[in-house]
């Protein structure tokens, strides 16, 4: 199978780079497929889950929280706010941040506020959701 | 008489020896927060060099571009985030950035135009919490260990008071490391967004989904995001290079002032072991 170049970029690090099969991701539309050779695309990435199949044919799974995909021609680039491996996500931190969140939407008094603990709480919930996913 | 004299010398020396250690202990510890600070500003660049790329590449290629980022509103407040230290002893730093955000208050004012603040480092929450502009909020120490989540939340909370209609325009108020030496406090004009790259080139072929002007939209609280991260990470580089520096200035300092006390000291014990051998001599000659 062709491979193309992923990487996949937050502000804090470069998360992932190198040479992969296929890549899945939940674009606001539903979940698209990438495969080399795919035509110039841009789209917004809202919170969700991500598999990746690396060049060796085997599966990864990452929680996106929010972000864009690029695809050009000889390059296709995720930006994400926060990428984790679903083995490394902090199922206590997010269930945490879960009631956090959940508290703040019961005490929000403004529109903004109220938005605010919305999109927390769905990160929070994507991540645990993909904490207990399986790669395939 | 002398005695007295050479006493309070020591004491002196000693004073300034021990204010020697710790301005240059601030001065290690600022050098290493430094180090890292910069690494942490270096990586962050290609994640906001392939944004800003791809937000200037929507900007100049999508047909009848249009957002409502783009325009300056009649209506509204100007939002000035205004980034500055935690703490003090570092030269002119703070000083500086207060010095350019006040006058454009000054500037933005005289046009009619309201105006609101947000802070981000303790020195300026306390120097605008006297002042008259309403604080949209404070963020105290949190230079140091800031994540791209506390800036997410920030420019959430800005975005959204921007869709209601309560603001008009963005601008970022932080201090630039231009090298270790020099720092510039700096402003930038974040919204509208100015307009990026005016090329009336071929549209290229990209496709879009849902459509260029969501993307775009959706990419602004990122966009502001990622000023902010860069904003709070440059400026406490700079602040940590301006602590640097003017700690190695009060060394140097406290080097020149205890070798000028050790000469004034060691004068001091000779003139008063050449009076007490005159009085001795005179003594003897007066026996005789």
């Amino acid at each position: 199978m062709s491979l193309f170049t992923l990487s996949i970029l937050t502000p804090e690090r470069t998360f992932f780079t190198g040479e992969v099969q296929r890549l899945v991701v939940r674009t606001s539309e539903g979940d698209l497929g990438i495969l080399a050779r795919h035509e110039k695309y841009v789209a917004a990435l809202p919170e969700g889950p991500m598999r990746i199949v690396m060049e060796d044919g085997s599966v990864r799974l990452a929680a996106i929280s929010g972000g864009m995909l690029k695809v050009s021609p000889d390059h296709t680039a995720i930006l994400a706010n926060a990428v984790e491996w679903a083995e490394d996500i902090d199922v206590d931190w997010a269930k945490r941040s879960r009631e956090d969140a959940l508290r703040r939407k019961e005490a929000g008094s403004n529109l903004a506020q109220l938005q605010r603990a919305e999109a927390k709480l769905r990160r929070a919930v994507n991540r645990l959701k993909v904490s207990g996913m399986k790669p395939e | 008489m002398a005695g007295a004299n050479m006493k309070a010398i020591k004491r002196r020396m000693k004073s300034v020896e021990s204010t020697m250690q710790i301005t240059k202990a601030m001065e290690l510890v600022s050098s290493s927060k430094l180090r890292r600070a910069k690494e942490r500003a270096e990586q962050a660049v290609p994640y906001f060099h392939l944004l800003y790329q791809t937000m200037s590449e929507i900007a100049a290629e999508a047909k009848g571009f249009h957002s409502m980022y783009t325009d300056l509103r009649e209506q509204g407040a100007a939002l000035l985030v205004i980034i500055a230290g935690d703490r003090g002893l570092a030269g002119g730093f703070n000083i500086n950035v207060f010095r350019r955000a006040d006058a454009r208050i000054a500037e933005l004012e005289a046009q009619g135009r309201e105006v609101v603040l947000m802070t981000v480092g303790k020195k300026a929450s306390e120097h605008y919490a006297k002042g008259k502009n309403r604080i949209l909020g404070t963020f105290d120490a949190i230079a140091e260990t800031v994540t791209t989540y506390a800036t997410l939340d920030m420019a959430e909370h800005i975005t959204s008071l921007f869709e209601q209609g309560h603001l008009a325009m963005v601008e970022v108020f932080y201090t630039n490391l231009v090298s270790p030496l020099t720092q510039q406090a700096c402003d930038m004009k974040v919204i509208p967004v100015p307009y990026m790259l005016e090329q009336d080139g071929p549209h290229s072929l990209t496709a879009y989904e849902p459509s260029a002007e969501a993307v775009f939209d959706a990419l602004i609280p990122k966009y502001l995001s990622g000023i902010l991260y860069c904003a709070i990470v440059d400026t406490f580089a700079s602040e940590q290079a301006a602590r640097r520096l003017a700690m190695e200035n009060a060394t140097d300092n406290a080097k020149e002032m205890i070798s000028d006390l050790s000469l004034r000291y060691n004068r001091a014990r000779q003139a008063s072991i050449t009076q007490e051998l005159t009085e001795i001599v005179s003594g003897a000659n007066a026996q005789k």
